[in-house]
Formats: C-alpha cells, sequence, structure tokens
C-alpha cells in the first residue's frame, strides 16, 4: 500500500460518500463508518515504516513530495482514530438533520486533508492540504446557521491571514534554498543568518499559532468550538488545532532544527524562552476564563486553549523530557477533550439541544454510561492519576522544575486548579444534584454514541496506566530530532532523578479501594432513598427549586472576573471596525458615475508626467 | 518487609489522625474550660456509627465516598514516615500533591449525587478554598523542588538531615512561615472552617452523611488531618530520625535496630504533636472568615511570603 493511494482513498471516499447519498441513507452511513476504520487499519499496518515517495506533477516546476516518518505516524494515527470514532458518533447525531450528505463529506474532507498534511513532504502540498482544511473546516463550522455563521466567518478571516503569513514563509523559503522539500530545506538552512530563521518561525509561527490558539491568536476558537456540531467540535478541538502544533514541531525541529532553534536570540530574549512564556500565559487565562463559563460547550472550547498552552510549553522547552510529555499531551489532549465533547454532544441530543449548564442537572440516574465516559475525560484533563493526562503533565511540570523554571511550572500546576474547578462544575451541573422534572423521561444515549465514548475512555485509563505504549514512538520521535532518549518502559519513565511508576500508583488505589470496599461492606446496610427525602424530611419541596447551580463559585467570580476579560478579542473586533470604516471610505471613490472615472485617471496621468517631468525617472 | 511497611504506615496514619481529632476536642474543650470527651470519644462514635442505619443515594454517592477515603490511604503510602516509605519512590511530591486531589474529588462526586443544596455549597465553598491555598502551596512546593533539585520527598529528608532542617535554613525560612500561615486552610480548622460551617450550612458536604458513610468521612478527616502536618514535617522540620546515627551506631550490632526505628517514629510523632496544637490554638482564637475573606487573606501574606521564598530560592540556586 502506497502513501498516494491512501490519500485517494481518504479523498474519494468522501466524495462517494456524498453520492452514495443520493441513493441511500444507510449505504452512505455504512461506507462513511467504513471508510474511516479501514483508514485507522491502512494507517496502523504503517507502524514502525518509514516510507518516501516523489511524483512530479506538473505543478509550478515543483516535484511534490509525499513521506511518512515517526512523527506523521503518531499525528496520522491520531487523526485516524478520532476521527473514526466521531463518525460513528455522528450516526445517530446527525439522523434526521437537513444536509447529511454534505456533512458527512465535510466531515471526512476535513479528516483526509489533515491527514494529508502530515504525510506531506513538501511545502506545496502542505500548503494546499492545508487550505483544503480551512475552507472544509469553516462550512462545517458554519453548518447549524445563526450564529454558528458568524462564528465561521471569524474563524475563516483568521485562518485566511494565518495562511497568507504561511505563504510568505513559503516564498522566502523557497528563493533563499532553491526547493520546498522539507528535507533539502533543512540542509540548506544551516547556513542561513539567525535573523532570517526568526523571520522564518515568526511567519510560520503566525499561521500555526492562529490554527492551534496561541493566547493572543486565539479568539476564533470558543466561538467556532461552542457552534459546531459536536462530533465535529470534537474532531476540531481533538485534532485540527494540533495540527498547528504540528506544524510548529515541523518547522522548529525538523526544518530548522534543535540546536540552531534554542540558540536563537540570547538570554531571557531567547526565542523558545518567549515561546515557553505564551504557553503558560496560554495556560493560565483561559482556563480560568472557562471557569466563567455557562455554556458546556464554550467551557470545553476555552480549556482547549488552555490545554494547547501546555502542549507548547512542552515542546517549546526543548528537553527530551518535556517535548515527550508536550507530545504526549497532544495524543492526549485528543482522546480526552473529543471524549468530553461526544459527551455533551450526547447531552445535546438527548434534552433537545439543551448545553446551558444551569439548566440541566441530575443526568446521571438516566445516562450513566455518558456520565462515566464524561467522569473519566474530566479526570484526564485535570490530569488525575491512572489517566493518560497525569502522565503528559507529570513529564511537562518534572523538567520545569529539575531544569530550575519554577515559574513555568507554577503557571501549569496553577492551571490544572482551575481545571479541577470548572470540570466540577461541568460534572456537577449536568450530572449530579437534581433531575429536573422535564427530563423525567429521558432516554439513555443511543449504542453509536455509547460506543464512541466507551472507546474513548477505555483509551484514556488504558494509556494512563500503561503509558509506555504511546511513549514508545513519541521517544522514536524525539530521538529524531536529535534528542537524547528517554528510558521507556511499559509503566512509566525510570531516571536517576525521581522515576515514575504508575502501575504502583494503580496497585496502590486498587488496593486501597478493595479495602475500603470491604469496611464499607462490613457497615450495617444503607437504605436507598429517594434524593430529597433526606433534605426535605418528610415535608414536600417544590421540585426543580433546590439545585444550586447559577454562580456556583460566586464569591470566587466577583474576585476573579474583573481581571478576566478577552481584551485581546475585543481589540481584535475594534481592529476590524477601523478596517471596514477604512474600507468604506475607500468605497466612496467608486462613484459609479464614468465621469469620474475619467477625471480619475486624468489625474492619474497627469502625476505620472508630473513625476516624469522633475525626476525622469523612466 | 515492604509488605509489612505498606500495612503498617496507614494504620499508624490512622491511629494518630484519630488521636489528634480526640486531642483536639479535648484541648478545645479545657480552653473553654469544660471536662471535654475522653480522647478515644472519635473511635468510639466510629464503631458506633458502622452500627447505625444509613441512608445512600445512589451508587456514586458509595464510590465516591469509598474513592474519597482510598485516595488519602493512597497519600499516606507515599509519605515517608522516618524509616518507613513503601512507595516514595514512585513520582514524588508531584504525585502526591496530584493523588491529594482523590480525598475531596471523592467527597465531591458523592455528595454532588446526594442533590442537596447544602451539600453543594458547601463542595463549591471547598474547591475555591482550596483553590485559594493551593496559590502559596504550589509556590512553596516549588520553592522547596527548586532548592533541594528533586520530586522525590525521601531526597528532601534525607538532605535535611546533612544540612539541617529546611525550616532553620535562611532560604526556606520565608517558605516555611507561608505554609504555617496557609496550614489552617489545608486542615480546615478555624479561621477556615468555612466548608462544613454547621451554622451555615449544616455542615456542607457531610449533611447527607449518617452511619458508615458518616464514620469513613471521619477517618478520611482523620487522614486528611494527617497528610497535612506530615508534609509539613516532612518538607521543613526534617521528617523523622535526625541524631540518631550515634544510637544506631551502638544498637545495629546488637540487633536492637528497631529500638532507632521506633524513636525516629516518635520524634516524628512529637514534631507532629507540636504543630498540630499550635494550629489548634489558632482554632480556638479565631472566629470563622467568611469564603472571600479567607481568599483574600491567602492571596495576599501567605501568597507574598511564598512568592519571595522562592524568588530567594531562585537567586540562590542560580
Amino acid at each position: 500500500m502506497s502513501l498516494q493511494l491512501l490519500l485517494i482513498i481518504a479523498f474519494s471516499g468522501a466524495f462517494i460518500t456524498y453520492l452514495l447519498g443520493k441513493l441511500s441513507h444507510r449505504l452512505r452511513d455504512s461506507f462513511a463508518v467504513f471508510i474511516s476504520c479501514a483508514l485507522v487499519v491502512i494507517i496502523a499496518l504503517f507502524y514502525g515504516k518509514s516510507v518516501g515517495k516523489t511524483f512530479y506533477l506538473v505543478f509550478l516546476d515543483l516535484p511534490l513530495f509525499l513521506g511518512l516518518n515517526a512523527l506523521s505516524w503518531f499525528f496520522a494515527i491520531t487523526i485516524a482514530v478520532v476521527g473514526a470514532l466521531s463518525i460513528i458518533f455522528s450516526l445517530s447525531y446527525i439522523r434526521g438533520k437537513e444536509r447529511t450528505d454534505f456533512y458527512y463529506l465535510m466531515m471526512l474532507l476535513v479528516n483526509a486533508s489533515m491527514l494529508g498534511i502530515v504525510l506531506s513532504g513538501d511545502l506545496v502540498s502542505f500548503y494546499i492540504f492545508w487550505e483544503i482544511m480551512s475552507w472544509s473546516t469553516f462550512l462545517l463550522i458554519s453548518y447549524n446557521r445563526g450564529n454558528a455563521l458568524a462564528a465561521g466567518m471569524k474563524y475563516i478571516i483568521m485562518s485566511v491571514i494565518g495562511s497568507a503569513a504561511m505563504l510568505i514563509g513559503i516564498l522566502s523559503l523557497y528563493a533563499t534554498c532553491g526547493t520546498l522539500i522539507i528535507s533539502e530545506i533543512a540542509v540548506n538552512i544551516t547556513s542561513a543568518s539567525s535573523g532570517y530563521i526568526l523571520f522564518i518561525l515568526i511567519s510560520f509561527g503566525i499561521g500555526f499559532g492562529i490554527k492551534s490558539a496561541i493566547v493572543p491568536l486565539h479568539t476564533w476558537l470558543p466561538y467556532a468550538h461552542s457552534e459546531a456540531p459536536s462530533p465535529f467540535s470534537a474532531v476540531l478541538s481533538g485534532i485540527l488545532i494540533k495540527m498547528g502544533t504540528y506544524g510548529f514541531l515541523l518547522i522548529m525541529y525538523v526544518v530548522i532544527g534543535l540546536k540552531v532553534f534554542l540558540e536563537l536570540g540570547s538570554g531571557l530574549l531567547n526565542f523558545h524562552y518567549i515561546l515557553c512564556w505564551l504557553g503558560a500565559i496560554t495556560i493560565v487565562i483561559p482556563t480560568f476564563i472557562a471557569l466563567l463559563q455557562n455554556d458546556a460547550k464554550k467551557l470545553l472550547a476555552w480549556h482547549s486553549i488552555g490545554q494547547i498552552g501546555y502542549i507548547i510549553l512542552g515542546i517549546s522547552f526543548g528537553t527530551s523530557l518535556s517535548i515527550a510529555g508536550g507530545m504526549f499531551h497532544i495524543l492526549n489532549h485528543a482522546t480526552f477533550k473529543a471524549l468530553l465533547f461526544l459527551t455533551v454532544g450526547a447531552i445535546e441530543y438527548r434534552t433537545g439541544g439543551v448545553r446551558d449548564l444551569n439548566s440541566l442537572g441530575g443526568l446521571i440516574k438516566k445516562m450513566p454510561v455518558v456520565f462515566i465516559g464524561a467522569l473519566v475525560g474530566a479526570c484526564g484533563l485535570i490530569g488525575v492519576p491512572l489517566t493518560n493526562g497525569f502522565v503528559s503533565k507529570w513529564l511537562i511540570y518534572k523538567s520545569l522544575i529539575l531544569r530550575g523554571y519554577p515559574f513555568l511550572a507554577f503557571f501549569a500546576l496553577i492551571g490544572t486548579w482551575g481545571t479541577i474547578l470548572s470540570l466540577y462544575k461541568f460534572l456537577h451541573n449536568i450530572f449530579l444534584g437534581q433531575l429536573p422534572e422535564k427530563y423525567k423521561n429521558i432516554k439513555k444515549a443511543p449504542f453509536s454514541m455509547q460506543f464512541s465514548i466507551v472507546i474513548f475512555s477505555l483509551i484514556i485509563i488504558l494509556f494512563g496506566i500503561l503509558p509506555g505504549i504511546p511513549l514508545k514512538v513519541v521517544n522514536s520521535i524525539v530521538a529524531s530530532f536529535g534528542f537524547e532518549p528517554l528510558n521507556v518502559n511499559l509503566w512509566g519513565i525510570a531516571s536517576e532523578t525521581g522515576a515514575l511508576n504508575t502501575v504502583n500508583i494503580f496497585a496502590a488505589i486498587i488496593v486501597a479501594g478493595i479495602v475500603v470496599w470491604l469496611i464499607f461492606k462490613a457497615g450495617r446496610k444503607a437504605v436507598s432513598v429517594a434524593q430529597d427525602d433526606n433534605y426535605a424530611a418528610g415535608a414536600y419541596v417544590p421540585r426543580d427549586k433546590y439545585h444550586y447551580t447559577v454562580d456556583f463559585y460566586n464569591p470566587l467570580y466577583r474576585m476573579i472576573s474583573p481581571f478576566l476579560k478577552d481584551f485581546v478579542d475585543k481589540f481584535y473586533t475594534k481592529l476590524a471596525g477601523w478596517t471596514r470604516n477604512l474600507c468604506s471610505g475607500i468605497r466612496r471613490l467608486y462613484t459609479g458615475d464614468v465621469g469620474n472615472y475619467v477625471i480619475y485617471i486624468v489625474l492619474f496621468l497627469a502625476l505620472l508626467i508630473f513625476i516624469q517631468l522633475n525626476w525622469s525617472i523612466w | 518487609m515492604n509488605i509489612i511497611e505498606i500495612i503498617l504506615l496507614p494504620l499508624i496514619a490512622f491511629v494518630i489522625g484519630i488521636f489528634f481529632l480526640g486531642l483536639s476536642r479535648k484541648i478545645m474543650a479545657r480552653i473553654h474550660w469544660r471536662y471535654g470527651p475522653p480522647i478515644a470519644q472519635p473511635i468510639i462514635d466510629i464503631i458506633k456509627l458502622f452500627n447505625q442505619r444509613s441512608i445512600s443515594h445512589g451508587s456514586i454517592f458509595n464510590l465516591g465516598i469509598i474513592l474519597s477515603l482510598a485516595g488519602s490511604i493512597v497519600v499516606v503510602l507515599f509519605l515517608p514516615l522516618g524509616r518507613i516509605c513503601p512507595l516514595s519512590s514512585s513520582g514524588g511530591l508531584l504525585v502526591v500533591l496530584y493523588v491529594m486531589l482523590l480525598g475531596p474529588l471523592g467527597i465531591a462526586l458523592s455528595g454532588g449525587e446526594a442533590a442537596n443544596p447544602n451539600t453543594s455549597i458547601g463542595i463549591s465553598r471547598k474547591l475555591v478554598l482550596s483553590l485559594g491555598y493551593e496559590v502559596p502551596m504550589l509556590l512553596i512546593f516549588l520553592a522547596v523542588m527548586t532548592y533541594y533539585k528533586t520530586v522525590s520527598i525521601i531526597e528532601i529528608v534525607t538532605t535535611q538531615q546533612s544540612m539541617g532542617w529546611s525550616f532553620a535554613s535562611l532560604p526556606l525560612l520565608l517558605s516555611g512561615i507561608a505554609y504555617l500561615l496557609i496550614l489552617p486552610a489545608i486542615l480546615g480548622i478555624r479561621p477556615f472552617d468555612i466548608v462544613g460551617a454547621p451554622q451555615e450550612i449544616s455542615s456542607g458536604p457531610m449533611v447527607e452523611y449518617g452511619g458508615k458513610f458518616l464514620a469513613l468521612a471521619t477517618i478520611q478527616h482523620a487522614f486528611s488531618l494527617f497528610i497535612g502536618i506530615a508534609l509539613f514535617v516532612n518538607l521543613f522540620l526534617g521528617g523523622a530520625g535526625d541524631a540518631f546515627t550515634l544510637l544506631e551506631r551502638l544498637l545495629n550490632p546488637v540487633g536492637l535496630g528497631c529500638i532507632v526505628s521506633f524513636l525516629t517514629g516518635l520524634t516524628f510523632f512529637l514534631k507532629m504533636l507540636v504543630v498540630f496544637v499550635i494550629c489548634l490554638f489558632i482554632n480556638a482564637a479565631y472566629p470563622r472568615l467568611r469564603i472571600e475573606q479567607a481568599i483574600k487573606y491567602l492571596w495576599k501574606w501567605p501568597t507574598l511570603f511564598a512568592f519571595a521564598g522562592l524568588v530567594i530560592v531562585l537567586i540562590i540556586r542560580r
């Protein structure tokens, strides 16, 4: 199986699904699932292989190159798995809505283009796939119309600015290196001056930073994530924003190379150090803004930005431990954030589109599987031991502390505490507390939803107890960047300066749990009673009035909310307003009157003649 | 040997924690000029509670309380107590920081299912308060970890045996003071007993617990008392087992090494006792703060001290 064939399957699968939808919906659904699962299998078969293939197309005289190495395999398998599970989830989520054929086409197209991005070995095909991804994402974000249209517009405008910055970088690289094949650029660029490398890093950094939503460039994300259809929010937050981090890894460690990158700048103004601080700010501020949200998906969306902060901090800190942590966190965030968005999707599906945290409650009794999924996802996001999020965060913290950067570590750690508060609010307001009367007869989530949720939960716990499985792949990538490989074993990391052993923690918690459970069983049996039995002491209480959800952390809100306005977003909105005024001012020139245009032309010619007479330039 | 330690350590923690609970009632009573209950009262209560009727609200209500106590027991296994340190080599202080989450998280999940507004208010207060003290606490821990250049508690303890207590060393003095300032908040005693607040929200998260649930919650409380103080003793007061090297050299050949182990354990206990009694005096002297006042306090002086402490450590270590 060659790489072209893989991409051909991915892209043609998307269009065939669309055409099949015109024939029969059942056929289309099963074909979409088949294609996305087939991609998982094919990519899994590529494990450990390193393939590269040039195929000359008559395209600007440039060779196009497809390549697969450990880095792209790692991303490709994540894309394929998250993509397949969201497609399976969509089966029941999207059924009965309008334009379903179009929805599947776009979902599969986004997946295919992301696979294209990680498999492309030259910057031309990289850019083409990147644009396909951006545009199909735009169409999916605005799928729901209404607010979604504005969110999509915001996304595409920022995305176009990012691609433009990236295009400048690509053109300039072509001008200096004479090639656009990544491995050849990496060889040619070693002679470039550090100012030029900084220019390249910044121009690509704007493109990748917008896509992965680093703090001053994040403003599209909260709206886009919350307005998109939930299975696509899972893809968006799980893998699409990781394409930005893939780009960062590519440009920082593959193209420019570890040595040059880490020594760019001097002292505190070192480029990678500044990027670390951007990561730290990206962790703290969005995480605490998430605390103030009342929309379940918006809360998760702000956390996506916060978690990207951990990844950026990890990969730009530049030690083998931290990069391993950052890359592992890419995978982990893809699993638990996709899981959390899917659980919200299941809630939305059953409650008729409600995702307001103040009007739900008590759903644990009605949707136990979804609750377990949300609990596992929340634990992963917080980084509770025995979930994969714990291991990756542990790696990042430890490298920061051992290298003597406690303030960066402090920002990363305090972000975790913000996460705990908002995620408990998320769990409590949706699943715990009183069940509102109107949701009395709500049904369980459908099978296809439960299936995706359970698989994601299992992945999170498996990688939390045996982190060695993914860390082996991550370790080979880290080694390919030129770092010293880590001493990884199946249950954690061994090193001189404090090891991590997840199996020990797991065993301790299981044994302690069993002991406590036995003690619990030995006590007198508890009588199961209705939820308001004890509180009302048998008297009548009006239902729906005793669920403490609105302003859950009221005293804290009052203290921190003045500091947590999204100033950047306001600035951009103002900027957009100014641009619009300027443009409408310019538009006044176009009066539509031919006489005016003649005057413009005459004036312009007069100007040219005037210049020629005075300075004789031509 | 390791198995015996793993069984022994939680038992010791349980006994000390329960003893502290009894002692606190006794000392508070004497300060109030009352006679007070016997020291063994908490253990009597626990036995009684196990035989009483209780109510349950569902599976998470049961599992949450089990998770909470199990989590606290696991934290104890990661804390070295003199020679006994069964799991302290699998991750160190960072793991302790995270496993310490399981206790409150379990209670929060369990209480959440009870659907009692008082519980929810109590949990929201608990989480806000913990965010309040977590800010200075993380700065303190980072100062300690940066100073000793390790994340392992056992290494921090052994280094202190050769270099002297961290509390007595100049660079970590400010961090130590900051820890003392937030210790009442960590232990949840006055002026920070906002979470339970019996007169306002009917003891908050505990309100739905009766019978064996209340017994387990009391045991969990005992463990959390032990953890809060033991961490302070390990990080700042040299842990257990200073000043016994000479005695050890004398006794080990005779086969009486266990006496030294016992003595080190005893010093650890005495250090904890002193710290706890100081906390009790604070508990007796101050009225309860409101939650905003508590956060304002926690983010002012202790954070300032902890921040200064971390900066000093950074300057010295550079």
